[in-house]
């Protein structure tokens, strides 16, 4: 995820009259991660009350359902959009405070086990993703362009590849698209698999977060399965998201020896403006807790912080994802997307069943 | 779905999107510990 995506602009105005735009859009995302809260409780509440066996249907679904029923059945008016754009700023922020509920031997112990698959996912997705899109005759910078969006970090990763590497606003877009629609399929499929291979929680957190490439989509998609799997793929990604930098880095040099890219002068500047920040954040609220800096009570105050800070990013999950906008990107990249990441899918899965039998996760 | 791919570290906003989370972040986590926001409810 990169760190280089500031605040929605939302209009040359005062910082006040700024603020007061994102209002609206903001109440809108409450209002759905709301509404998605009340129908997990009253769906369960109603089924129990009438002895009926139905599948536990999490808020989290229910969030992003709404939003999706709303944004691909009628036109969001434009007055919510700034809002509904705070989405990864919820995201960043709720991950932040989720560092809370983690004791740092944990992040140390599971953070060193997702680092080293990162590593070869990142590898893999890379040497994967170019030979695909050789195959299919994609321009390379597109072809750049999805493959580190699909090892790294999805969409954040493609915007700051994009400067990096002078790719086309065109290749952007369609990388982008690609990676969102498949980015939802995943929420779907990626539970739905779990659930059959009777996966433990931190077996599936960790192949959430290896596998699903937007970070908001895999944090859901975690959440989706149980609250532990939701932790243990918030830390996988953020491993991966961590390496970012790297990896754009890598690309920018490869463009600018072929000419077709500024050369990278100062590369720890580069390397650091890259780097995701709140990952700092993270390692430190997980310290701070550590130290014993807060109590028992104010830990469980801040984990709840950071639920409802998710809750408000599922409903703009569900908010963003237009399918007829994605429908228009056309089909070649999207293909190439789709078979890449359904690789991606069973080598990560393969990467944490073998860590599963040597660890013991 | 947002397909902006303009690279907004270029933008005029003052800090990132990441900084902005810190920032409100360990703002509410010095909120939690002196008190002033308690027993947060899920």
């Amino acid at each position: 995820m990169a760190s280089s995506i500031s605040l929605p602009r939302v209009g040359s105005g005062s910082p006040l009259l700024n603020a007061l735009r994102i209002v609206p859009g903001v109440l809108l995302l409450a209002g759905i991660g709301y509404a998605g809260k009340v129908l997990e409780r009253s769906g369960n509440a109603y089924a129990k009350a009438h002895h009926w066996t139905f599948p536990n249907i999490e808020y989290v679904l229910w969030a992003i359902l709404i939003g999706l029923v709303i944004s691909n059945t009628m036109t969001i008016p434009k007055l919510f959009q700034s809002g509904i754009d705070t989405y990864e700023f919820w995201l960043k922020l709720g991950i932040v405070l989720l560092g809370s509920r983690f004791v740092l031997a944990d992040v140390l112990k599971l953070g060193g086990i997702s680092l080293g698959l990162v590593v070869i996912e990142i590898t893999l997705s890379l040497a994967l993703m170019t030979l695909l899109g050789r195959l299919f005759k994609l321009k390379p910078k597109l072809t750049s362009l999805l493959a580190i969006g699909s090892a790294v970090c999805g969409v954040s990763a493609i915007i700051a590849a994009k400067g990096a590497i002078d790719a086309d606003d065109e290749d952007s877009s369609f990388a982008i698209a690609a990676i969102l629609a498949l980015g939802a399929l995943s929420l779907f499929t990626f539970p739905a698999i779990a659930h059959s291979l009777h996966m433990n929680d931190v077996s599936y957190g960790l192949w959430a977060g290896l596998g699903i490439d937007n970070t908001a989509e895999a944090t859901a998609a975690g959440a989706l399965y149980s609250d532990a799997a939701g932790k243990v793929a918030v830390l996988a990604k953020t491993t991966r998201n961590a390496m970012i930098g790297f990896v754009v880095l890598a690309y920018a040099i490869y463009w600018a020896g072929r000419g077709q890219a500024e050369a990278v002068d100062n590369k720890a500047a580069f390397l650091w403006k890259k780097f995701p920040k709140f990952v700092l954040g993270f390692l430190l609220m997980s310290s701070l807790v550590g130290f014993h800096v807060f109590s028992k009570g104010q830990v469980a105050s801040l984990g709840n912080l950071s639920k409802w800070a998710f809750l408000l990013t599922f409903a703009g999950v569900g908010l963003r994802t237009n399918f007829r906008d994605m429908s228009k990107q056309g089909l070649r990249p999207f293909i190439v997307g789709a078979l890449g990441e359904i690789l991606i899918a069973c080598l990560t899965l393969g990467l944490v069943v073998g860590a599963n039998r040597i660890w013991g996760l | 779905m947002s397909t902006d791919t303009s690279d907004s570290s270029r933008k005029g906003t003052s800090f990132s999107l990441d900084t902005w989370a810190l920032i409100v972040a360990f703002l509410l986590a010095l909120a939690v510990r002196f008190g002033v926001l308690k027993n947060i409810p899920w």
